[in-house]
């Protein structure tokens, strides 16, 4: 009996005895572990559908809608189970064949919207038509359109898969991308969708993703003639990966550290051993292996991933390379936070954590070494744990095979992230040299830019609101649409609060949003506030309240109230509003609390920044 | 060793979570809850996996009960 069918025996066994949540965990790990078939994820799916008997209200549970041109049914188990072995609960529903703008219709009608729609084209009605390239594409263009303004007008985000070519076709390889082909149709309409696609959307690259496992693979003839569903059975879970991952993009953002070993996964050999420059890095198969790797990651660094080091090694010995060795492609300002000692290295990535203030669940580990993978599986379940393959030269290609980074869009501020990391270790270093708290503050030399939340922060803001979890006082996960109704509400107040001091700078770290309250146009409800960990414990947030109270003072706001919606991750913040001079008006539901603050009274608590001239002020009312 | 109708009895039981089904070659898609043309389609999926066969598309087309499933294994794996 293979172990999977054990496993399965075991599933059915603990639901028989109403240990739902332990066959959860069970069926959790094993598809993290990637050992199931097609078949088995297919069976996890269904396994999983059927023992969540609460609906799709409960609490953390994301809401995605499957709409596809062709059959999306397979498509539902798998992307349950693929979420699920990721720790999302996922209520996956689909549409019908090929009926998406009615589908939308329906689920505007409905009650709650999804929090994301998953829209599939099948290219049946696009290579069925006739006529110029460029109005085929715009009539393709259009009926997106129409699905993009109806799950826009629901206030769900949207996941937009592109088109794809299963065979060269008639014209066969020589002539597949020549003017008139299928080919050529199907690229340019995808060339139409990336750029049209509304702004906060992820686009899923069909193309790409099928020619990674190769179309033969992907596809399936047979299945599509049978049931209209393109996708072979590895290349619907390896869809259902895919989709994971962009809803992922969409609802939390990707991962944001990237935690690494030392030896045998940045270099070849074991520094301890055989001195800084005696590493594999270069002139030799491995060698060029691992320089390969560093190239990628620190691609990755350029655009926000944050890098960490985690290795086994006397300090000295583990940063000797980055000093020394010149095939390294990593530097040390590459590496905002490294811990090189003998400790286990659980201990050492929650050391991580806490330097960087990032949530452990927001972490990728990736080690050569399976008992220290397996070490840091069990003691930090949070931590994503790469599956990291024998040889070298295929690290690079399983570290994009998790699709930790999946990311919906790039802004600057991500890509000057590795650099600020850089400079924060800077600051640390003259944190611990300094006297006071008082005098280190004021030694920083701290300027905000405090200005109205535009259209051209549009996009960072909604990325906050997406992505922000310790610093945030209600987690409210406002969509783009949501964000600009809220802010065109009269007397709303909607400010992004921008710090740099003598060493650099932090970027875009806060955003407030308020808003009248219904029942009194007088009051101020806080209703977003939330702030990078970056700079927390330096005054901003004392500065940013003052520059809110501000402009409610001057809008004419008599009283402000604010709530803090306790979440597993923002104790931080449980005392913000205390601090801030509030009182405590009552208790909600869920340990929720309400503050109200008399504008009249209230004064501006210290802080150490002063405001740029940049700024823009507040007029009255 | 194990013969057909076991081995598929077993697949039947893990496509159709039931593990008390009975199933013989006169079975149809009638007398077994859930077996729609959906499910039909997972059917044939774990059954290829499981018995290492790839039916045709005309194969597929043309099953009606069991023990057509059976005589098409049989078929395509005459070895046991």
């Amino acid at each position: 009996m293979t172990s999977s069918s054990e496993l399965f025996k075991q599933l059915n066994a603990l639901r028989k005895a109403g240990r739902i949540d332990q066959a959860l965990d069970l069926l959790r790990d094993a598809l993290d572990r990637n050992g199931l078939d097609p078949e088995e994820i297919d069976r996890a799916g269904h396994f999983i559908q059927k023992v969540r008997v609460d609906g799709p209200e409960t609490t953390g549970r994301l809401r995605v809608n499957l709409l596809g041109q062709c059959t999306t049914t397979w498509l539902v188990p798998a992307l349950t189970a693929v979420a699920w072995g990721q720790g999302q609960a996922c209520w996956v529903a689909e549409g019908g064949y090929d009926t998406i703008l009615q589908d939308l219709n329906r689920l505007a009608a409905e009650q709650r919207a999804p929090e994301v729609v998953v829209l599939i084209p099948w290219t049946q009605r696009l290579l069925g038509g006739s006529g110029p390239l460029g109005e085929r594409v715009e009539d393709e263009l259009t009926f997106w359109r129409h699905a993009w303004e109806a799950a826009g007008r629901m206030g769900s985000r949207v996941l937009q898969v592109g088109y794809d070519w299963v065979s060269p076709g008639a014209g066969g390889y020589g002539l597949a991308g020549e003017p008139g082909s299928s080919v050529e149709l199907i690229r340019a309409v995808n060339a139409g969708l990336r750029q049209n696609r509304p702004a906060g959307s992820y686009f899923l690259d069909l193309e790409l993703v099928s020619g990674m496992m190769g179309r033969e693979a992907f596809y399936d003839p047979r299945r599509y003639y049978w049931t209209k569903q393109p996708f072979s059975e590895r290349g619907l879970v390896r869809l259902a990966e895919h989709l994971w991952a962009g809803v992922r993009a969409l609802v939390t953002g990707p991962k944001k550290v990237l935690v690494l070993d030392l030896d045998n996964t940045l270099w070849g050999g074991v520094v301890g051993e055989t001195g800084a420059l005696g590493v594999a890095l270069g002139e030799s198969p491995d060698g060029e292996a691992y320089r390969a790797f560093q190239k990628h990651v620190k691609e990755l660094s350029k655009r926000g991933i944050v890098l960490a080091v985690a290795s086994k090694n006397n300090p000295a010995d583990g940063l000797e390379p980055f000093e020394k060795n010149p095939d390294m492609i990593l530097r040390l300002n590459d590496i905002a936070a490294a811990e090189i000692n003998w400790e286990p290295k659980a201990a050492s990535i929650r050391r991580i954590a806490e330097t960087l203030a990032l949530g452990l669940d927001s972490f990728v580990f990736f080690d050569d070494n399976p008992a220290e993978r397996e070490h840091v599986r069990q003691a930090i379940p949070e931590v994503a744990v790469a599956d990291v393959p024998a040889d070298p030269a295929d690290y690079a290609r399983a570290l994009q095979a998790g699709l930790w980074f999946e990311a919906a869009s790039l802004t600057d501020e991500d890509r000057v992230r590795a650099e600020q990391y850089a400079v924060e270790r800077k600051r640390r270093d003259v944190q611990q040299a300094a006297g006071s708290m008082e005098d280190y503050l004021r030694s920083l030399e701290m300027r905000a830019d405090v200005r109205e939340i535009d259209e051209a922060d549009l996009l960072r803001v909604v990325q906050l609101l997406a992505k922000t979890n310790q610093f945030n006082l209600t987690t409210r996960r406002h969509s783009r649409a949501e964000v600009l109704r809220l802010l065109a509400l009269p007397g709303a107040i909607g400010m992004t609060v921008r710090v740099e001091d003598r060493f650099g700078d932090h970027g875009l770290i806060g955003v407030m949003l308020g808003v009248p309250a219904e029942e009194d146009a007088c009051i101020l409800r806080i209703d977003t506030w939330l702030m990078s960990c970056r700079v927390i414990g330096r005054t901003v947030e004392e500065f940013s309240f003052g520059e809110l109270l501000d402009r409610a003072r001057k809008l004419g706001y008599r009283e402000i109230h604010g709530a803090y919606i306790p979440t597993k991750k923002n104790a931080l913040v449980s005392e913000l509003y205390d601090r801030m001079g509030f009182q405590r008006m009552r208790k909600g539901d869920d340990q929720a609390v309400f503050y109200v603050l008399d504008v009249a009274a209230a004064a501006r608590p210290t802080a150490y920044l002063s405001l740029k001239e940049t700024s823009l002020l507040v007029e009255s009312a | 060793m194990e013969d057909r109708l076991d081995r598929l009895t077993r697949v039947f039981r893990d496509v159709f979570d039931d593990d008390e089904l009975q199933i013989s070659r006169q079975t149809t898609a009638k007398d077994v809850e859930g077996w729609d043309s959906l499910m039909h389609v997972t059917l044939v999926v774990n059954v290829e996996k499981a018995f290492k066969v790839k039916f045709t598309s005309s194969e597929v087309a043309s099953l009606q009960n069991v023990g057509d499933l059976i005589d098409l294994i049989d078929a395509r794996s005459p070895a046991s």
